[in-house]
Parts: structure tokens; C-alpha cells; sequence
């Protein structure tokens, strides 16, 4: 392809090996931070992304794999950055930072960086990135902070690396804040490399095509993905539908989640008007991460197959009222605004089952996930701090039962038994299915499970728990039941703050159950086959076989 | 090494293909058969007494025969293996079942996991445990055991596999348990997961001791009744099978660990690609299979594939990772993916041409065999670029239709989308490319390697028409076609090495380890590594033998494998290992972080014997020397249009010989592309070598 060819607009041939090079271009990128990247949550549950911006901020190409948490996220932080360091200013080799959960994906952790790419001495596009560092400071990872400033170091955009070079207060800023600086500070150089390598097939994809620039490339590509989300949409009635749900909340104040979904022609908005004001816990989830969790769900249900960028979110609009969890104002506290963000999928999804219930699945029991993180002193004098992964079971859909232990929205990977083990003192005597924990329907709620833990050390634990649907259960939808509720209980029977961190006794014993899935359609129509299978398998119990389907052996 | 006659077997899916090579007269046959799908033994049977009368020898002259299956994989794939019995750890009957706990598609709403390869009322608990310095915390419950074998018994189950949690530190409760089941069901085959694979993970340790169990009945049978066979005709030399690590071991292995067979057939392709590499002297290799339904490409580094300690087996979304069964077994490392002649091209919902990675396979196949496929694909298009001919298709055995072809191109491609028949067969031509340099790509990139150094080996039947597209994407320089493209990967069953794998969990930080519990596994490790390959036919003297240790940073769930001297250690193997992790991880990923302590986990040994040093330099071939040049034919390049380009027959070019691209040179299993802005030239093993010249 020479420069002569690319006249011709674009074919059906040339934009596909375009598109597929600068989603190649991405994914080595990703490639490159994955394999530099020091923090688990990075290497083991995708919670990074790499993206590909035009001169205009306009994302065109992101990882292949990666969370939903980024979606849409890095452009507009881009343009935030713009406002602490004009564009004039930024220069080759630049490469600017920040953290602040309002410009970026919603809590401190996560680390934003972008870095311009010239051609030919011209700005053409930016090369970005986000990842979660092993630390940041302050509490930890817990989500009892009051305040944004007990979370940890807040970095408002600033050249990290200038013209290539560091910037050495900068880094000696973060350095002395955070606890494992030499991890932390190798992180930030991942994310750095991980955008040269875009950088450099930027240029060379280029060089190779023979465009001056993305411009009109990046038009192209654009309009064909908002195209297709357009199509989609428009295949739904116009119309208004409203759902809610209510949240265990913090400290027996309950949340509250409002939302309207409105179809208009190709256009869609997500009103989450009359959602409960932010509270003094991390609970709260700024407007970039509601817009990520509720634009993702849409993504799923409506335009699954095509590559993301910029065009397919173009005909969604999301909005929540300024001050409430779902767009809280500063310094709201968002260390665990998952709890919050994962949730919203649900309300979605109800509002869709309105029109489309065969485009939707019913909740999750990891909707939102549990999360829980034990540390102290091993037996060895071994200092340890270790987080437990796992997953509810998923909500069913008009095709299927939901999996057992599933996570959705999110989708973080599970390390074993034994690895887990290996590293901390934390001792696993049980981790099973759990019989009837799934919500009954024509398609049952995918299985939850239980863990039963004995922390072997002979001092007091720290124990954080973020966690939610204690008293409110994943629902079924379309007519399915609900899943089972959370429960986290010691071995004496009592039953630790939901979400703050506690102190154990040495030695402590506790079970936790991950709630089983809601269910989808009506139990009276599941296939007789189908309850037979459960029952000899252990999914149900031969009474709820008879109480939810009538079923008569 | 005179004398040296050896068979090589690879029992496919359709076909089970033969090599035959004499080292004494340096000739090389081949052969062809139809599995018999039923008793594959039939088959080999057949083919090895075929080839063997072909070649004129007789079966008891062999020196050996070496034998590789796609029967492993297939019965995972097709799901009509053996009814599985498990007895695990109390507390744990689920682990099959829960897995990873992830989607492996973000977007898809409707994901399909695979389905256990033991259902839940077929998974037993008995109370046991051993904790993670591998001590007793729970005794095995030894009635527990019986009970629950008798309960599998009388489910029918026609095998049992245990899996006990951090069995890998300690065995005994495995042990005792087989043990057990051994004395009250004495007929029924038991394997254990510690002697399958001794390696820390429950899901992949219980996912590999399964599907080991699942496809044993049926190996053992096979396996055993073939070897019976093949001594009634004769043969004498041993009968011995490719694993998928790509070592040659005895039948014993194949009878116990039937699993180590799964990638025996890649395997094989990716040592005869280091085979190729290494007599045309290139450092660093990418070893590129392309044929019906998919491509596979592995990279080589100075004569040593990748290897990679896991594989995922059965994807129920193919060539989706993420979305099979994970198992622990060392395999040489390749990438898969759904791009093959076969390929069907469509336009999506995007307006966008893609094509795979569904395939019209080879019924009803592409529109030219004129067999009743409407969807164009890749060979359809090369097809009507110029690339193959259609009167010398498979050696002119099939006559492909090109009319056919641009009005299925016409009619599914052309139409909607404003492209000529033209531009939409360069353009599925350029996509499937594109497709495979771009995982080729990423892949190289997650080893932080540099694509442009590499040298493509191209074999299969599409391999050398896309080589040369293939090349030019990845900005390569150099392409090698060895002769009889189709062949070429079943020698590799005849040049690998005699080899096996042992493994150790010792989990420990470095600063804790204890060398005399080190030496002492590897002592064991070595001594059994090399009681093996001497049973498979070993020069003694000629074994050499590796250590590896895969570690990682304490808190980091990414394990590096990492090179060991030979032994024994003393007390400075904490030093020597936190120096030998630290420099492989700055060599990797270009960092060294000395604040975070480092563990290891587990401990590899490979022993290996000599490779047979084959020096062919023919392969029994008659050239029809100076009668090389066939025509001319219009054929596409992407910077030209059409243009008229020389044809060649591959068996008219001799040693030496060289040509001024572009040129298409045909043979019997595939043709070869080499652009206008290349030369051409024939080695000394007939190998035909393109040069690609950038401007």
C-alpha cells in the first residue's frame, strides 16, 4: 500500500488490516506491560489497559483482553491533562501522570499515563496506559476511609518523564509515600515501555500505510463502530424503562440505585436520577467508573462482536446526580467503588428485560465481588498480607444456566489452593459448591460456594472486608428467583463489619459464602430433565426440587 | 550411525502419514494410509508394511519405529473417552468444576465453558489433608477410600484418578490410597495425580490427572495390541513414541501417562522445522505450518524450539484461549490459530471483510473443488490471483474450477461492497495474512523479541503460498520451502532425540532452602530420567541431562523458568539462585527489583539422548534436471497488479540453481510465491531459499 492508494477512502480490505494492525499495535503494547509488570493484579486479573488515542483524544484501538473499569476512560483523562500542561507544551519522549480519581478510572491505585506521539514532527496521536500498582499508601486497600486523603498519594497530571528523562521530584514523591517503591516505581516503568513499544508501531504502521496521519483513518474506523452500536439500537423500541435496587450500604444506612434507560432512534441514555447521596465510605463511584459500568453492560447485551473504540459508545449518554455514589464530589472517599460500580449492571439489565430479556442475564452472586485481605505475622515471624479472590455464581440467561463461581461484571482470575497456601499462613478446609444457592428459573442461577479458612498464626489478624448483598440478594430476572445472600461468619458465630476492617483473634476460623446467581424465566417451565440433573448432581436438593418446580421424583 | 532405518508414524485424524529413513543409502520414502478410525493399529499396520516393501526392506531390518497420535487429543476434543471416577480431598469435590472462575470472552453474554471431564456424582471426598510444608494435618481415612471406590465401581466408572490437595509436597496419602484401590478392585486402572504431574495447582494438577485417566483405557489397549502386532510381522528395533515435549520415550510412558502424547504431531513438525533451520544455518527460526483449517507457528532459537510446561486441551471456543481444559505437560510452546486454505471469507456487521476461523474443511471444502462449497475462501483466492494452478493441484489430481470461484467471490464479496472480484481475492489473501502475522506478532512480543530476525521454515500445503505475504508483513528477510512440504513435519519423528521430563515440588524462599533435600530429589529425579531413556534405547554415554527451577518473587503469581548448573549444591545454592533469578529476570523484562524476597517452586530435570544426525541430501527424488521452467502464468503481487511470472517445477531445480523473483514454483503438496522483489536459490538439500530485498 502506497501513499497514492489511500486516496481511494477506505476499503473494506484496507480498513480491516488497518484496524487489526492498530488493535495489534495495542495488544503489544499490552503485551509489554504485562510481561514487565510487578503487580498481581496487573499479571493475574487484567486490571491494566493500553490504548491508542488520534491527535483529537479519540480512543482508536485498546487491548484485547482487560476489565471493564477503563472503558472509555483514558481520552478523557488525556484532555484533563491538558488543563495542567497545555499541549504546546508536551514534547517527545514526554510522558505525563496521574492517579486522581476523577480524571481517571476511580480510585487512586490506578495509575494513568500518556505520552504524545510525533510523525514527521507532527502530534499524530497519544499512546496511553492504566494499571494498578501494588500500592499507593495511606489505609491500604480497605473501605472504611472517611476521606480521599486517607486512601493514599493523590498525583494531579505532571510529566513523570521529561523528554525522555525522569522527572527526580516527582519520582522521589511517589517513592517516599508509597510502601514497596522499588515495585511501585518499576510499575510506572512498565507502563512507560509498554507505551513506547505503541509509540514505535504507531510510526511504523505509518510509515507502512503510507497516511500522513490518523485523521481520516481514525474517522473511518470511528463511524464504522458507532454505525454498528446505532444499528443495534435502533432494533429496540423507542421508548422509557426504570428499575431500581437497594444495597446493604454502610453502617445499616442502606443505598438506593435509580436508573432509567431511555431508547430515542439510535440514541441511548442511562439516568440514574434519584440514586442515594454519597456516603463517607469508599464506596462511592466517581462519574468516569459509573459511565465504565454502565456502558460496558450495554456493550454486552446490544453490539458484542465488534472492536471497541470511541464510535461504539457515542450513542450512549450516562448521567447521575452530582453528588450521589454514582458521582460523588471531592474527596469523597472511592477506594472500593466497585461495590457500587458492579452493581449497575443489574439495573440495566432489568430495564432491558422490558423489551429484549433474551439480550440479558439476571445478577451475579459477584455483583459485586467479595474481596477479603488478612494480614499479620506468620508462625515463621513472617510478616503477610494476602487477599482472597473468589467468585459468586453467575446469573442466568435466556439460553443457559448460569456457571457456578463466575464473576460478572468483573472478571478477575482466581489463583489455587495451594498457591495461596504456598504464600500465607491462611489454611483452606473447604471450598465447594453450595446445594440451592442458585436462583431457581426455566434457566437456574449459577451455583455460589463456600470457604471455610483457618488463619494459622498465633497473633491477632488484620482482616478487611469489602463486601455487600448480606442482606439484599442477587435477583433473578424475566421471572427467575433470587440467588442466595452473603454471609461472613466466624467460627463463634459472629458476623464482622461488612465493610471496614476488623481486627480477628490469633487463630481464627471463618466461613464465607459467595452468593449463587438469580435465575432466568419462570421455574414452572424448567425442563424436567434439566431439575432431574441438578437433583443427582447435587445442585438442588430434592425439596427445593419440590418447592420451586413442583418436581415429583 | 549406518544402518540407521528407521519409521516414522503420525496418526491423524484422516490420514496417518509414514516416513521411512535409510541412512545407509540416504533416501527417504513416504507414505500415506486412512486412519482406521476404529483400531488405529490397523492402519499402521498396513502403512509400515507398505512402505517397508516400497523402500525394500523387510520389517525385521528396521531399526526401530517411532510413533506419534492425534488419538489423544481427539478424545478430548470429541469427548468419547473413558467414564472417570475422582477421589479427592475432603472439602474439595468441586475443583474441576469451579476452575479459574473467569470468562475468557469479556463481551459474550452467552460464554460456554468447557464441561468437567468428571461430572459431580462421579467426584468422591475422603477425609485427608497434608498442609503446605507437605506434614500430615489429617490422616487418610483409609475405609473413606474403599467406600468411595466401591461406590465409582459400582457407578461403572472404567477408571479411577486421584487428587489429593498439596499432594505434590507429599505423596503418601496418594500412594497409599492407589494402594488401596489396587487391593480391593485389582482390575480397575488407577492413576494419581503425584505421578501424573507432581506440580503445585490443584485445578491443572486434578485437570491433567483426569484427562490422563480419560483417554487411558483406550491408549493402553491400543498401544499394547499394535506393539503385539507389529512383533508378529517382525519387527525386532523397539517401537517407541513421540511425546509432546518433542522427546522420544518407551511405551511405558504412553501406557501410564498417556496424556504426555497430546501435541505428539506438532511436536514432531516443530523439531523437523529446528532440523531445517539448523542445516540451512539460521539462528532464530519461526516454524510455519499452514494447511486446511489452521496455522501453526513456533519459534526456534539456535536449534531449540520453545517449550512451555502447560497446554490447553480441548477449547470448546477454538483457538480461544481461555477456553479448554489446562493441562500441566511439557509441550513445545506454538501458537494455533484459525487460518488455514480452508478459510471461508465474509463480510461483517461492520462492512468489514474477515475471514476464519471457520473453514469449509475439506467437505464440501473451497468453491474450486466444485464440490458444492459456496463460501470463498483463502484457496479459492489463491486461486484466482495466480498463485496455484488449476490443472496442477495436488499433483494435478484434482482439477480445481475457476469459474466457480469469481462468481461465488462476485456474489458473497463483491457485491455488497464495491470491490472487483480482484481486489476482494487479494484482499482475503492479505487478511489471512495480516491474521497470522499479527499473532505471530504479539507473540513474539510477549517474549520481548524483535520479529525481523527471524527466518520463516514454511511447510504444509498453504504454508509456502502465504510465506512469502507472511514474510513481507513481518519484515522478514528469508524463506525456506524444504522439499515436499506435506513430509516434511513427520520427519521430525525420525530426528528427535531419545528425552524425558521428571518434576519436583519444593516450594520454598530461597533464603530457607535446605541443598541436601535439593540434592537429594534430584538425585532420585536423575536416576529414574535415566533408567527411562535407557529402556527407550539410549546410548548411555550420550545422555545428557538439565536442570531448570521455575521461582518467582514471594507474592508474585508469575513463575520464570530459570537454568541450573549441574550439582550437587552446597550452601551456597541460596546465593546461586537469587543471582540466576535476578539475571533471567532482567533479561526478560529488562528490571531487577531486589527488595521483594524469591521463592522457588518447581524444580524440572530433562535428560536427553543423541539425536540421530541425519546428513540426507536427497529424498530419493528424481531430478528432471534443465526441465525446471513449466511456463508462464498471470499472477497478482499487491505492488504490481497482475503480472506475467515465471512457473517452475520444484523437481526440475537442482542443487545450485538460482532464480530472479517473481516466481512460482509448483510441486506435488503445495506451490510456491515469491514476489518480484525477491531471488531465489536451490541448497544442497534441495532446500529452495528466497531472499526477500527491501527497498
Amino acid at each position: 500500500m502506497k501513499s497514492t492508494e489511500h486516496s481511494k477512502s477506505f476499503d473494506p480490505v484496507s480498513l480491516e488490516i488497518m484496524w487489526s494492525r492498530l488493535i495489534s499495535i495495542a495488544d503489544e503494547s499490552a503485551a509489554a506491560l504485562l510481561r514487565t509488570a510487578f503487580s498481581t493484579l496487573v499479571r493475574e486479573s487484567n486490571d491494566f489497559t493500553t490504548v491508542l488515542l488520534d491527535e483529537d483524544c479519540n480512543c482508536l484501538a485498546e487491548n484485547s483482553g482487560g476489565i471493564p473499569s477503563f472503558v472509555g476512560v483514558v481520552p478523557s483523562t488525556v484532555k484533563a491533562m491538558f488543563e495542567y500542561i497545555p499541549i504546546k507544551e508536551w514534547r517527545p519522549g514526554d510522558c505525563l501522570i496521574t492517579n486522581d480519581p476523577w480524571f481517571g478510572s476511580g480510585h487512586l491505585p490506578d495509575i494513568t499515563m500518556a505520552s504524545p506521539i510525533f510523525y514527521r514532527e507532527k502530534l499524530v496521536g497519544f499512546s496511553g496506559s492504566i494499571a494498578h500498582l501494588p500500592d499507593i499508601g495511606g489505609v491500604g486497600w480497605a473501605s472504611d476511609g472517611r476521606e480521599l486523603y486517607e486512601e493514599g498519594l493523590r498525583i494531579m497530571p505532571v510529566k513523570f518523564l521529561e523528554e525522555g528523562k525522569e522527572n527526580k521530584i516527582v519520582g522521589q514523591f511517589i517513592r517516599s509515600n508509597v510502601r514497596v517503591s522499588d515495585q511501585v516505581i518499576g510499575d510506572i516503568y512498565a507502563q512507560v515501555a509498554a507505551q513506547r513499544i505503541c509509540q514505535n508501531g504507531l510510526i511504523q504502521f505509518l510509515e507502512d500505510t503510507g497516511l500522513p496521519d490518523l485523521t481520516e483513518l481514525s474517522t473511518a474506523l470511528r463511524s464504522r463502530a458507532e454505525a454498528a452500536m446505532r444499528e443495534a439500537i435502533s432494533a429496540l423500541p423507542d421508548g422509557s424503562w426504570m428499575s431500581s435496587l437497594d444495597a446493604d450500604g454502610v453502617d445499616e444506612r442502606e443505598t438506593h440505585i435509580d436508573c432509567r434507560v431511555t431508547i430515542k432512534g439510535s440514541d441511548l441514555d442511562i439516568d440514574f436520577e434519584g440514586t442515594s447521596p454519597q456516603v463517607a465510605s469508599g464506596i462511592n463511584s466517581v462519574m468516569k467508573y459509573t459511565y465504565a459500568y454502565a456502558t460496558y453492560p450495554i456493550k454486552c447485551a446490544l453490539d458484542p462482536d465488534s472492536p471497541r473504540n470511541e464510535g461504539s459508545f457515542q450513542p450512549i449518554t450516562v448521567q447521575a446526580p452530582e453528588g450521589s455514589i454514582l458521582n460523588p464530589k471531592f474527596p469523597a472517599p472511592v477506594a472500593a467503588r466497585q461495590l457500587t460500580g458492579h452493581l449497575l449492571y443489574g439495573v440495566i439489565y432489568r430495564c432491558l428485560a422490558q423489551i429484549a430479556p433474551e439480550r440479558v442475564c439476571a445478577e451475579s452472586g459477584s455483583t459485586p465481588t467479595l474481596r477479603s485481605v488478612y494480614g499479620g505475622i506468620d508462625r515463621k515471624g513472617n510478616v503477610f498480607n494476602q487477599a482472597l479472590f473468589a467468585a459468586g455464581g453467575l446469573g442466568a440467561n435466556s439460553r443457559m444456566d448460569g456457571y457456578a463461581c463466575t464473576a460478572f461484571p468483573s472478571n478477575t482470575g482466581v489463583g489455587s489452593v495451594e498457591a495461596l497456601e504456598s504464600v500465607s499462613p491462611l489454611l483452606v478446609w473447604h471450598k465447594e459448591l453450595v446445594t440451592d444457592s442458585g436462583g431457581p428459573g426455566k434457566f437456574r442461577g449459577g451455583l455460589g460456594q463456600d470457604i471455610e479458612i483457618e488463619v494459622r498464626s498465633d497473633h491477632p489478624i488484620r482482616f478487611s472486608l469489602m463486601s455487600d448483598r448480606h442482606k439484599y440478594p442477587p435477583r433473578g430476572i424475566a421471572g427467575g428467583g433470587d440467588g442466595s445472600c452473603t454471609v461472613v461468619q466466624l467460627s463463634d458465630g459472629t458476623r464482622p463489619n461488612q465493610k471496614a476492617r476488623t481486627m480477628l483473634p490469633a487463630g481464627a476460623r471463618l466461613r464465607l459464602h459467595f452468593p449463587g446467581g438469580g435465575g432466568f424465566g419462570c421455574p414452572a417451565e424448567r425442563d424436567r430433565a434439566a431439575i432431574e440433573n441438578d437433583i443427582r448432581k447435587g445442585y438442588i436438593s430434592l425439596e427445593a426440587g419440590k418447592k420451586h418446580y413442583n418436581y415429583e421424583p | 550411525m549406518s544402518g540407521y532405518k528407521k519409521i516414522g508414524v503420525d496418526v491423524g485424524g484422516t490420514f496417518t502419514d509414514f516416513v521411512l529413513v535409510d541412512e545407509e543409502r540416504r533416501v527417504i520414502f513416504t507414505g500415506k494410509q486412512l486412519t482406521s478410525a476404529s483400531n488405529p493399529g490397523i492402519a499402521i499396520c498396513e502403512g509400515v508394511e507398505r512402505i517397508a516393501t516400497k523402500s525394500g526392506l523387510r520389517i525385521d531390518q528396521l531399526s526401530g519405529i517411532v510413533h506419534g497420535t492425534t488419538l489423544v487429543t481427539n478424545t478430548i476434543i470429541e469427548r468419547n473417552g473413558a467414564m472417570v471416577g475422582l477421589i479427592t480431598t475432603r472439602g474439595f469435590r468441586d475443583v474441576l468444576e469451579v476452575g479459574h472462575e473467569m470468562r475468557y470472552d469479556l463481551y459474550d453474554l452467552f460464554i460456554e465453558k468447557p464441561e468437567p471431564l468428571v461430572p459431580r456424582e462421579r467426584r468422591l471426598t475422603v477425609t485427608e489433608r497434608i498442609d503446605r510444608d507437605g506434614d500430615v494435618l489429617k490422616t487418610l481415612n483409609e475405609n473413606e477410600v474403599i467406600c468411595a471406590g466401591k461406590e465409582l465401581v459400582d457407578q461403572g466408572v472404567d477408571v479411577i484418578a486421584i487428587c489429593f490437595i498439596n499432594a505434590y509436597l507429599n505423596p503418601e496419602h496418594e500412594m497409599r490410597a492407589v494402594e488401596l484401590l489396587n487391593k480391593h478392585f485389582p482390575n480397575m486402572p488407577i492413576t494419581a495425580s503425584t505421578v501424573v504431574v507432581p506440580e503445585i495447582r490443584e485445578y491443572e494438577r486434578a485437570c491433567t490427572v483426569t484427562a490422563n485417566a480419560y483417554v487411558l483405557p483406550r491408549m493402553r489397549g491400543y498401544i499394547s495390541d499394535l506393539e503385539q502386532k507389529l512383533v508378529d510381522m517382525g519387527l525386532n528395533g523397539p517401537l517407541n513414541v513421540m511425546l509432546s515435549g518433542g522427546g522420544i520415550a518407551a511405551l511405558d510412558v504412553a501406557q501410564e501417562s498417556p496424556i504426555q502424547m497430546i501435541e505428539s504431531g506438532p511436536a514432531a513438525g516443530a523439531i523437523s522445522g529446528a532440523y531445517y533451520g539448523k542445516i540451512t544455518s539460521s539462528d532464530a527460526v519461526i516454524a510455519f505450518d499452514m494447511g486446511g483449517t489452521t496455522a501453526k507457528m513456533c519459534l526456534i532459537e539456535d536449534g531449540e524450539p520453545e517449550h512451555s510446561n502447560s497446554f490447553e486441551a480441548g477449547r470448546v471456543k477454538r483457538f480461544y484461549n481461555g477456553s479448554g481444559i489446562p493441562l500441566k505437560v511439557p509441550v513445545i510452546d506454538l501458537i494455533e490459530i484459525g487460518a488455514g486454505g480452508g478459510s471461508i471469507a465474509y463480510i461483517d456487521a461492520m462492512r468489514l471483510m474477515k475471514v476464519g476461523p471457520a473453514s469449509a474443511g475439506s467437505e464440501p471444502g473451497p468453491v474450486c473443488y466444485g464440490r458444492g462449497g459456496e463460501a470463498p475462501t483463502v484457496t479459492d483466492a489463491d486461486l484466482l490471483l495466480g498463485y496455484l494452478s488449476p490443472d496442477y493441484f495436488l499433483g494435478g489430481e484434482m482439477v480445481l474450477d475457476i469459474d466457480l470461484v469469481k462468481s461465488a467471490v462476485e456474489k458473497k464479496l463483491a457485491e455488497h461492497t464495491g470491490l472487483s472480484v480482484t481486489e476482494a481475492a487479494s484482499g482475503i489473501h492479505a487478511i489471512v495474512n495480516n491474521n497470522m502475522a499479527a499473532v505471530t506478532r504479539r507473540y513474539i512480543a510477549e517474549k520481548g523479541r524483535d520479529p525481523r530476525r527471524y527466518t520463516l521454515v514454511a511447510t504444509g500445503g498453504a504454508g509456502p503460498v502465504h510465506a512469502y505475504g507472511l514474510a513481507k508483513q513481518l519484515r522478514l528477510g528469508r524463506i525456506i520451502c524444504p522439499l515436499g512440504a506435506g513430509v516434511s513435519s513427520a520427519l521430525g519423528f525420525l530426528i528427535a532425540a531419545p528425552a524425558t521430563d521428571r518434576v519436583n515440588s519444593y516450594v520454598r524462599r530461597v533464603d530457607d532452602l535446605d541443598p541436601a533435600i535439593v540434592n537429594e530429589f534430584y538425585s532420585k529425579m536423575e536416576n529414574s530420567a535415566i533408567t527411562a531413556l535407557l529402556e527407550a534405547g539410549a546410548d548411555g554415554d550420550a545422555i545428557t541431562v538439565n536442570k531448570r527451577v521455575e521461582m518467582r518473587y514471594v507474592g508474585q503469581g508469575f513463575e520464570i523458568d530459570v537454568a541450573l548448573p549441574d550439582g550437587p549444591f552446597g550452601d551456597d545454592l541460596t546465593e546461586l539462585l537469587n543471582e540466576a533469578f535476578l539475571e533471567r529476570y532482567d533479561e526478560l523484562f529488562g528490571r531487577r527489583i531486589s527488595d521483594v524476597p524469591v521463592e522457588a517452586i518447581t524444580w524440572r530435570l530433562t535428560a536427553s539422548g543423541s539425536a540421530p544426525h541425519l546428513t540426507l541430501n536427497f529424498d530419493g527424488q528424481e531430478i528432471d534436471k534443465g526441465n525446471a521452467k513449466k511456463g508462464m502464468r498471470d499472477v497478482y503481487f499487491p505492488e504490481t497488479g497482475y503480472m506475467p511470472c515465471a512457473v517452475y517445477s520444484r523437481y526440475g531445480l537442482s542443487a545450485g540453481d538460482g532464480i530472479k523473483g517473481p516466481a512460482i514454483v509448483e510441486e506435488r503438496e503445495s506451490t510456491v510465491v515469491a514476489g518480484p522483489d525477491t531471488t531465489l536459490r536451490v541448497d544442497d538439500y534441495l532446500n529452495l531459499i528466497i531472499d526477500i530485498h527491501y527497498d
